[in-house]
C-alpha cells in the first residue's frame, strides 16, 4: 500500500533524558523516523526533554519541543500544533507510557490524532504479563508458569505452588527495574516490596525460574500486508538469569540448529501477529532449555528497543526507519533496501561476520551496591565489534570497553581475585568473561567451567581455543612470529598489545613486523546480504584475512576522519556523540569525504547514514592507525570524542597523523596541571591553592598550609573518579588510606575547596586569533558537586553583567594562550565576588548539545569550520555567531537525572565524583518555570501535597529558615529532625518534630513508608554515609520520593513549585526561539 | 580451526578457481582432491542440510557465515542418504559442537562421506569473486598444492553442464513414504534429487508417496492411477534431464501436477519454454518472493541456477494480464503493479506467472491455467529456512481436490506450529 495522504502532520515522542535501560539508542531510532517522515513529506513535531540528542537539534524536525514527556506537556503541545497522527514507537517505553496516558485522558480523542505505528491496545498485551500470558497461550506458546501479585502474601502464595527460586518482574518498569531472583523467603520479600513500589500498577509478576537455559532475541518487523520478516537473531552469552542489557551477546544466534531457529522464526511472527503489531519493529524475547530444546516465550517489546538499534548495526538494516516508513503506510516490499539499492526491505539479512555487544557498567561509581548482574539492567553503556570470527569480536569488544583491557586478558593487565576466584566465576558479575579465560587457563576445563557459569560449551571452546593460542604464542616467542602464525593470531582478534605481552615484546615492535611481515588488516562491508549483491554504501570493519581482499574504495575528495567517543559511560555519554555527529555535517559540507570510527552501536555516530564511511572498530591507538592507514586522512578529529580520542591524541601525532584543530602540545598544557598553574600564574588569573602529596603526612602538611575544606583526587581521574571533599584531619586520614594507589607517580592533589562557591561552565570557540564566547552557565548546585551532577542555567541569574564580562575575558586570554582550534570548557568558582578558575578542557565539553540549544549557536558545527579554517571574525560577520552579549528572551535549564534507583545500597547524595546518567532542560520565560520543567522531565511530575521533611546539616542551618518559610507558605507541613526543627522553632516556623531512625519508632523512615512525605530536603556532612541521612535517602529513592541534597537546590525547587502552581506553563518551539 | 588453536596437525588444503585465482587453507573434511562447479549459500544456519541436498551435486559449495559447524550434525536433518556436492568451503570450522541433537562433528561427517573440504578461506573475497564472476569451475586439493597446477588442471575440467547429474542422485528403487495422518491422496514423485523435506511436506497434506526413479517413463508413472504426479528437486543443467522432462510432457493435462526446482524448470521445458542459467543463481535462506496472487511476500529457501525465461512460455494474454501487451524482462515489473500475467503456451493453454523474486524479478511460480498443474523454483519445504511457503503442499492437495483458487493462501499457513 502507498503512502497514506490523510495525514500530513506527525507528532513523535522522543524517551526523554538517559537513564540506565533508556539509553541513546532511542536518540538513534528517532532521529532517523524523524528523517524518513521528513523526507515522504510529512510535517514532523517533536517533543523530547534531552537536549543532548541530535533528535532535538532544530533541523532534525520541523517543530522541536524540548519539554516534559508528560500527560500535560504533551497536551499543550498537542494543542498548539494539532498533529493529525501520533508515533509513539520510537521513543522506548517512556513514549509508549506518554502515549497511553494520552489515550486514557482523552487527549487523542479530544484533538482527533490517530495513533500510528502500533495501537494502544496491543502496547497493553505486549506490557501486561496477564494479557500476554493469556495470549500467547492462545497461539499454543509456552510461559513460563507464573502469576501475578500485588501483595506480599500472593506473592508467598504463589511460590508455594511454584517453588524456588522465582523470577520477580515489576509490571510497567523500564528495563525491567525493581526485578530479581528470590532463591529464599527473605529476597522475595525484599525483591516484591521493591517491585510493587516501581510499579505504576503496583503489581509484580512472580514466575518459576529458567536460569541457565539459553536467552534468545528475535527482532521481527510486519508490515499492515501481514508480511513478517526477521532482522536478527540475537544469542546471550550469559544464560538466563542476566538482563539482556546486561549480557555479552552475540548475533547471529551461534549454537541453534536451523531446525531450532526457524521454529522461533515461526513464534515470533506469531507473537506480533497476536499481540496485535500491524506494523513496525518488535522483538521477542525466548528462553531455549539446553538439553531438550524447548522454548518459552520471556516477553515481547511492541516497539523499537536497544536490541533494534543493535540489530540494525549488527545487519545494516534500519529497522527505525522502516518502522517509521511502515506506520504511514507502506508495506516492506515498497520500501527500498539502502544499503544495496536495487533490492527491497523486504527481506532477512544475511550476515557474514560474527557481531558481539559487551555492556559497560559502573559499579565503581556506586559504592556500596551489589555488582552481581541480575534481571534488573545496570549497564550504562555497551561497545559492539564485528569480525570473522566470536573470538576475533569478543577480543576486539572486549578492548573497546576502554577499561584497560587490550582484549580478553593476557595484556599485562591480569589482576584476578584469589581469594573469591571460583565465586567470580560462577556469579555473573562484570568481570566474569575475564573469571572465565582466566579460569581455562588455569586448567579448570571446558566442562567444570560449564557447570559454574551454565555458559554455552560452545562458547567455552571458543575461549578455551582463545586461550590455547596465547599459550602457543607465548612458547613460539617474537622468533616463532611467521606471517602465517601471526596472521592466524591477528584473525583470533588478539591486539598487538596482547601479542607483545605473550611474546615479550613491545606493541611498537608488532606493529612494524606485521608491516614487515605484510599482516595488515583488510577492510570488510557490512551489506545486508552477505556479498550477494552490492553494497553501496560504506559501512565498515577491520578483519585479518589472507589474501588481502579489501573492499576499500579510493575517494575522490580528501578524507576527514572523526574520532568518537567508544561506550556511553557515566561522565562520558551521548554528548560527545552529538558533537561528533555535527562534525560530520559540517565536514561534508565543507568537500570533504568523512569517515567515522566508533564501537558504540547505540549511536547516531554509527549510523550509516551520518557520515560517508563508518569504521566500526574499536577506539585503540592500533585499530585507529590501522584506519588511518588505509584511509590517509588529511585530517583527523580528536577534540570532540571526550577524552577517549584526547587521549590519543598525542601518539597519534607522534606516528605522524595530522590532527586538525587543537594540536596535543596545547592538550598537554591545559591538561598538566603544573604547566597550566604557571600559565595561570603568567597571566595572574586567580585559582584555587592546591597542592600534591604522596603520603599522609605530605596531606597534613597541604592542609595546614592552604586550610580545610580541601578537595582531593588521584592525579589520574576520569568523571571525577575518586574525587573526594574533606573537613577535617580524620577525614584526609580516611581518604588517604583508601586511595591505594597513591605514589610518587600518582601522587594525590589536594585544593582547597571553596566552599559555597558558585560555580559555572564557559563553553567557547577560538581560532588561534579570536574567541567566541558560546555559553555562560550558571550552576545551580555550589561548588564541590561535580558539574555533570550540577543543574545550570543560560544566562547566568544570579551574577552580575561585570561578572560575567570578566569571565568571557579570562576566557578569551586563557583560550588564545593554550593555543585553542576549536571549541574548549572552562570550569570556573565565584566566591566573594572573586573568579577562580578550575579547570579548563582543551576540547568539547558535555554542555555543548545544550549550550548549542540554549543559544542556537550550533558549537561543535562551528568549531569544525574553525579547525578547517574558518575564522571568527567572519562567522560574526556572517551572522553565524551572534553578539555574546545579546540579550536573549528566556532562560533554559539543564539538570542532570541520577541513577539512584538501579543502585540499592548506594548512598544517593551528590558529590564530586559524577554520577549522573543523563540530562534533561527545561526553557521557559523565567528561570523558576525553567527549572520546574526539568524537575517535570525527570521525575513525569511535581511532588504533591503532604508533608515535606527537612533535615540538614548545621553549614546549612542558617540558610534554611527563609526556603523553609515559603514552602509552609505553600501550605505543606514541615516535618524536621530535633535539630532543624529548632532553627525552624526560632525563625517562628512552625515544625513537626520526626524522631531519628536511631532514636526509635515511629521515625521518619516510618513516615515516609505511610506516603504523606510528598519531598525530602536533606543536606548530608562530610563522608557521613551509614547514617540516618544514608537511610533517608535509600528510602526516598526506593520510594520514588523526591529528595534534595544541597540547599541551593532547594531554593531552586521551591521557586519551581511555586511556578508551576501560579503561572500558566506554556511550550516552546526551538525553532521559535532566538 | 585457527592455526594457533589446532591441537593436532591438519592437512594444508588448497582451493583454486577457473579465473585463476587459487586461496590456501586446511583440510576440514576428507582428504584428496575434488573438482566442481563452485557456488555460495548465504543462509547463516542449516549447513547440514546444505551439504546433504542432492541439488548440490557437481558443486562446491562455499558457506558465506564464517563460522560452521557449531551445533554440530544429527541423523535427523538429512535430506538424503548420503553427501553428493563435490566440496565445501568455510572460513572456520567447528570441530567440537555444541547442541542436544548433535551427533557428531561436521567435519567427521565430511570425512565418513569422503567430502572434500577446505577451511581458513576469505569466503567474503572468494563470494564477491563468484558474484562478478558467476558461478566458476573449481577445484579443491589436499594433494596437489601448486597454484598453477591445480588452476591449469580446473581449466581442463568438465562443466557442470556436460554431465547429467541427476542418475547419481537419483533413486535407484520405488518406495513409498506414508502419509502423515489420514491419506487423502496417492501421489507418485520422480526422483530427481529429491529433498526429504519434500518427502515430509507431501504427507504432511495426507500424500502417500511413490518415490519412483528419475526415468520412470510416464506410462509406469499413470499405470500407478496417481491421483497427483510430483516432479522434485535435483542437480545440474535440466536441458541433461530429457526423459524426465518427456515424462512430464506426457503426464501434463493428465493428472495434478505439482513441481519444484529443477521439477519446475522440468515442466517449463515440457511447456516449450527456454530455460537460462543465471550469474551465480540463488542459494540461501532469505529471498523475497511475492504471490502474486494474494500480493504477500514469502522469505524463501532456494537453491538454482538455472530457472524459466518466462517470456519463452508464450505471448501475453492482455486481457488477463492487466491490458499490458508487451513482456518485460525483469518481472517486478508485474509484482510493483498486483498483475499475474497470463501467457499462451505452445502445449499446455494459458500460463500464468504466480511468483516473482523482488530482488532480482526472477520467475518463481507459474500456474497452468488449462491443465490442473503449478510449480516453484523455490523451495517450500525449506530446511533449512523459513516455513513461509510450507502453504504450497496444502495448494498441492487443494488442487488435486479441484479447487480453482488453490494457490491463494496466506503464507501465516506455513508458519502454523
Amino acid at each position: 500500500m502507498p503512502k497514506r495522504e490523510d495525514i500530513k502532520k506527525i507528532l513523535v515522542i522522543g524517551s526523554g533524558p538517559i537513564v540506565i535501560g533508556q539509553a541513546c539508542e532511542f536518540d538513534y531510532s528517532g532521529t532517523q523516523a524523524c528523517r524518513a517522515l521528513r523526507g515522504e513529506g510529512f510535517e514532523v513535531v517533536l517533543v523530547n526533554s534531552n537536549p543532548a540528542t541530535i533528535m532535538t537539534d532544530p533541523e532534525t524536525a520541523d517543530r522541536t519541543y524540548v519539554e516534559p514527556i508528560t500527560v500535560d506537556s504533551v497536551t499543550r503541545v498537542i494543542e498548539r500544533e494539532r498533529p493529525d497522527a501520533l508515533l509513539p514507537n520510537m521513543g522506548g517505553q517512556t513514549a509508549l507510557n506518554c502515549a497511553i496516558a494520552l489515550g486514557e485522558a482523552g487527549v487523542l480523542d479530544k484533538y482527533g490524532v490517530e495513533v500510528i505505528g502500533c495501537d494502544l491496545d496491543s502496547i497493553k498485551v505486549g506490557e501486561d504479563r496477564e494479557l500476554f500470558a493469556a495470549a500467547m497461550k492462545d497461539i499454543n506458546l509456552d510461559v513460563a508458569r507464573a502469576d501475578i501479585a500485588h501483595t506480599l502474601d500472593d506473592a508467598k502464595r504463589i511460590v508455594g505452588e511454584l517453588g524456588y527460586p522465582v523470577v520477580i518482574r515489576p509490571s510497567f518498569t523500564l528495563g525491567g527495574a525493581g526485578g530479581g531472583i528470590a532463591h529464599d523467603e527473605q529476597e522475595l520479600f525484599h525483591i516484591v516490596s521493591q517491585g510493587l513500589q516501581l510499579s505504576p500498577e503496583h503489581e509484580v509478576l512472580v514466575e518459576e525460574s529458567i536460569e541457565g537455559w539459553k536467552e534468545i532475541e528475535m527482532e521481527v518487523m510486519r508490515d499492515s500486508a501481514g508480511n513478517g520478516i526477521v532482522i536478527c537473531s540475537i544469542e546471550n552469552l550469559d544464560p538466563m538469569g542476566v538482563h539482556t542489557g546486561d549480557s555479552i551477546t552475540v548475533a547471529p544466534a551461534q549454537t541453534l540448529t536451523d531446525v531450532e531457529l526457524q521454529r522461533l522464526r515461526d513464534y515470533s511472527i506469531a507473537c506480533l501477529e497476536r499481540v496485535g503489531v500491524a506494523t513496525g519493529g518488535s522483538n521477542v524475547q525466548f528462553a531455549v532449555n539446553p538439553n531438550n530444546g524447548r522454548i518459552i516465550v520471556i516477553e515481547m517489546n511492541p516497539r523499537v528497543s536497544r536490541s533494534s538499534a543493535l540489530a540494525s548495526k549488527a545487519t545494516g538494516f534500519p529497522i527505525a526507519k522502516a518502522a517509521a516508513l511502515l506506520a504511514v503506510g507502506y508495506t516492506l516490499d515498497e520500501i527500498t533496501n539502502d544499503i544495496t539499492r536495487v533490492t527491497p526491505a523486504c527481506f532477512e539479512p544475511s550476515i557474514d561476520y560474527c557481531v558481539v555487544k559487551i555492556p559497560r557498567f559502573a559499579f565503581e561509581k556506586f559504592k556500596g551496591s551489589e555488582d552481581t548482574l541480575t534481571t534488573r539492567m545496570k549497564a550504562v553503556g555497551e561497545v559492539m565489534a564485528i569480525g570473522h570470527c566470536f573470538e576475533e569480536s569478543l577480543q576486539k569488544a572486549m578492548r573497546s570497553l576502554e577499561q584497560g583491557h587490550a582484549g580478553l586478558g593476557s595484556d599485562g593487565n591480569d589482576e584476578y581475585d584469589e581469594e573469591n576466584f571460583d565465586d567470580l566465576v560462577s556469579r555473573p558479575t562484570p568481570k566474569r568473561i575475564l573469571y572465565v579465560a582466566e579460569a581455562l587457563r588455569r586448567g579448570w576445563g571446558v566442562e567444570r567451567v560449564h557447570e559454574a557459569t551454565r555458559i554455552d560449551r560452545w562458547f567455552l571452546e571458543r575461549i578455551a581455543d582463545i586461550v590455547y593460542a596465547e599459550n602457543n604464542l607465548r612458547e613460539g616467542g617474537v622468533s616463532g612470529l611467521s606471517a602465517e602464525r601471526l596472521l592466524a593470531a591477528k584473525q583470533m582478534g588478539f591486539s598487538d598489545v596482547q601479542i607483545a605481552h605473550l611474546t615479550g615484546s613491545s606493541e611498537e615492535v608488532i606493529r612494524a613486523l606485521r608491516g614487515v611481515l605484510g599482516v595488515m588488516p583488510v577492510v570488510k562491508t557490512v551489506d545486508t546480504c552477505a556479498g550477494e549483491f552490492a553494497a553501496e554504501t560504506d559501512y565498515h570493519y577491520l578483519t585479518y584475512e589472507k589474501g588481502g581482499a579489501t573492499e576499500h574504495r579510493e575517494a575522490s575528495k580528501p578524507r576527514a576522519m572523526i574520532l568518537s567517543a567508544g561506550p556511553n559511560r557515566i561522565g562520558q555519554g551521548i554528548e560527545f556523540d552529538y558533537c561528533c555527529v555535527h562534525a560530520a555535517y559540517a565536514l561534508e559540507a565543507k568537500g570533504y569525504e568523512t569517515v567515522m570510527v566508533n564501537c558504540n552501536p547505540e549511536t547516531v555516530s554509527t549510523d550509516y547514514d551520518t557520515s560517508d564511511r563508518l569504521y566500526f572498530e574499536p577506539l585503540t591507538f592500533e585499530d585507529v592507525m590501522n584506519i588511518v592507514e588505509i584511509e590517509k586522512p588529511a585530517g583527523v578529529i580528536v577534540t570532540l570524542g571526550g577524552q577517549t580520542p584526547i587521549n590519543l591524541a598525542k601518539r597519534l601525532k607522534a606516528a605522524g597523523v595530522p590532527i586538525m584543530g587543537t594540536q596535543p602540545e596545547a592538550i598537554d598544557l591545559a591538561e598538566d596541571r603544573e604547566r597550566f598553574s604557571s600559565l595561570l600564574d603568567r597571566l595572574e588569573i586567580g585559582y584555587p591553592p592546591s597542592s600534591t602529596a604522596e603520603t599522609i603526612e605530605d596531606a597534613r602538611k597541604v592542609a595546614r598550609v592552604i586550610g580545610y575544606p580541601l578537595l582531593v583526587r588521584p592525579s589520574y581521574v576520569l568523571g571525577g573518579r575518586g574525587m573526594a571533599i574533606v573537613y577535617n584531619d580524620a577525614d584526609l586520614k580516611t581518604y588517604m588510606a583508601e586511595a591505594t594507589q597513591v605514589s610518587p607517580d600518582h601522587p594525590v592533589y589536594l585544593d582547597a575547596f571553596l566552599e559555597d562557591a558558585i560555580e559555572l561552565d564557559v563553553d567557547a570557540l577560538c581560532d588561534n586569533d579570536d574567541v567566541y564566547v558560546g555559553s555562560v552557565l550558571e550552576h545551580i548546585e555550589e561548588c564541590g558537586i561535580h558539574s555533570g551532577d550540577s543543574a545550570c542555567c543560560f544566562p547566568p541569574f544570579s551574577l552580575s553583567d561585570s561578572i560575567v564580562a570578566n569571565i568571557r575575558d579570562i576566557t578569551r586570554r586563557l583560550a588564545l594562550a593554550v593555543g585553542i582550534k576549536g571549541l574548549l570548557n572552562v570550569q570556573y568558582a565565584v566566591k566573594d565576588e572573586q573568579v577562580y578558575v578550575i579547570e579548563l578542557n582543551p576540547r568539547a565539553s558535555r554542555t555543548v548539545p545544550f549550550s548549542s540549544k540554549a543559544t542556537g549557536v550550533p558549537l561543535a558545527r562551528m568549531a569544525v569550520r574553525i579547525m578547517e579554517g574558518e575564522k571568527i571574525c567572519d562567522l560574526r560577520a556572517s551572522g553565524e555567531l551572534p553578539d555574546e552579549t545579546r540579550e536573549i528572551g528566556y532562560y533554559a535549564v539543564k539538570e542532570a537525572v541520577m541513577p539512584w534507583s538501579r543502585f540499592p545500597g548506594a548512598d544517593s547524595v551528590l558529590g564530586p565524583e559524577m554520577k549522573s546518567t543523563g540530562e534533561v532542560m527545561g526553557i521557559a520565560k523565567t528561570f523558576p518555570e525553567a527549572y520546574a520543567k526539568t524537575r517535570e522531565a525527570i521525575d513525569y511530575e511535581m511532588p504533591g501535597e503532604g508533608a515535606v521533611f527537612v533535615s540538614v546539616c548545621d553549614r546549612d542551618k542558617r540558610a534554611i529558615a527563609p526556603v523553609a518559610l515559603a514552602i509552609s507558605g505553600m501550605g505543606y507541613d514541615i516535618v524536621a529532625t530535633a535539630g532543624t526543627a529548632k532553627t525552624l522553632a526560632a525563625a517562628g516556623i512552625p515544625a513537626r518534630v520526626v524522631k531519628r531512625v536511631s532514636e526509635g519508632h515511629p521515625n521518619v523512615v516510618d513516615l515516609m513508608a505511610s506516603g504523606d512525605v510528598s519531598f525530602v530536603i536533606n543536606t548530608p556532612h562530610g563522608h557521613e554515609s551509614r547514617g540516618d541521612g544514608a537511610k533517608v535517602r535509600s528510602e526516598a529513592v526506593n520510594r520514588g520520593i523526591c529528595c534534595v541534597t544541597a540547599l541551593s537546590a532547594t531554593t531552586a525547587l521551591v521557586q519551581a513549585l511555586a511556578a508551576s502552581r501560579d503561572a500558566r506553563i506554556s511550550a516552546y518551539a526551538l525553532q521559535d526561539l532566538g | 580451526m585457527n592455526l594457533l588453536a589446532q591441537r593436532h596437525r591438519h592437512a594444508r588444503a588448497l582451493l583454486a578457481l577457473e579465473d585463476g585465482s587459487t586461496f590456501s587453507g586446511w583440510c576440514a573434511g576428507a582428504e584428496g582432491e575434488t573438482f566442481g562447479e563452485i557456488v555460495f549459500n548465504t543462509s547463516m544456519a542449516g549447513y547440514q542440510e546444505i551439504v546433504s541436498d542432492p541439488s548440490y551435486a557437481g558443486q562446491i559449495v562455499t558457506l558465506t557465515y564464517p563460522q560452521v559447524g557449531n551445533y554440530g550434525v544429527c541423523r535427523e536433518v538429512m535430506q538424503s542418504g548420503g553427501l553428493f556436492l563435490r566440496g565445501l568451503v568455510v572460513h572456520d570450522m567447528c570441530h567440537e559442537p555444541s547442541n542436544w541433537t548433535s551427533e557428531g562433528s561436521l567435519p567427521e561427517l565430511l570425512k565418513q562421506n569422503g567430502v572434500v573440504a577446505i577451511e581458513g578461506i576469505d569466503t567474503r573475497a572468494l563470494t564477491l569473486k563468484i558474484r562478478s564472476a558467476g558461478a566458476m569451475r573449481a577445484a579443491i586439493s589436499t594433494v596437489d598444492l601448486d597454484p598453477e597446477s591445480l588452476v591449469s588442471r580446473v581449466a581442463t575440467s568438465l562443466p557442470i553442464s556436460a554431465h547429467n547429474f541427476v542418475p547419481d542422485v537419483s533413486t535407484k528403487q520405488s518406495y513409498t513414504v506414508p502419509a502423515k495422518g489420514e491419506k487423502r491422496f496417492h501421489i507418485v514423485a520422480l526422483d530427481c534429487g529429491e529433498k526429504r523435506g519434500i518427502e515430509q511436506g507431501l504427507a504432511s497434506v495426507g500424500c502417500e508417496v511413490t518415490v519412483m526413479p528419475w526415468d520412470t517413463p510416464a506410462a509406469r508413472v499413470l499405470s500407478e492411477s496417481p491421483d497427483g504426479v510430483f516432479f522434485s528437486n535435483g542437480p545440474g543443467d535440466p536441458e541433461q534431464v530429457t526423459q524426465t522432462a518427456a515424462c512430464a510432457r506426457e503426464v501434463l493435462g493428465k493428472v495434478p501436477v505439482f513441481g519444484i526446482c529443477l521439477g519446475n524448470q522440468l515442466m517449463s521445458i515440457a511447456a516449450g519454454a527456454q530455460i537460462q542459467k543465471l550469474p551465480f543463481g540463488h542459494h540461501g535462506g532469505n529471498e523475497p518472493v511475492m504471490n502474486l496472487l494474494t500480493g504477500k511476500v514469502e522469505i524463501t529457501a532456494q537453491n538454482h541456477n538455472y530457472g524459466l525465461v518466462f517470456e519463452s512460455l508464450g505471448r501475453l494474454v492482455p486481457e488477463l494480464s492487466g491490458g499490458e501487451t508487451e513482456h518485460h524482462a525483469d518481472l517486478r515489473f508485474w509484482s510493483e503493479k498486483r498483475i499475474a500475467p497470463v501467457v499462451e503456451s505452445e502445449r499446455f493453454g494459458r500460463v500464468r506467472l504466480t511468483h516473482v523474486n523482488l530482488n532480482d524479478g526472477t520467475p518463481e511460480g507459474i500456474q497452468f491455467l488449462d491443465i490442473p498443474a503449478f510449480s516453484v523454483q523455490y523451495h517450500p519445504e525449506a530446511n533449512p529456512g523459513p516455513h513461509d511457503s510450507a502453504y504450497l503442499f496444502e495448494a498441492f492437495a487443494r488442487l488435486m481436490k479441484g479447487r480453482e483458487d488453490y494457490l491463494a493462501i496466506d503464507v501465516r499457513e506455513g508458519r502454523r506450529f
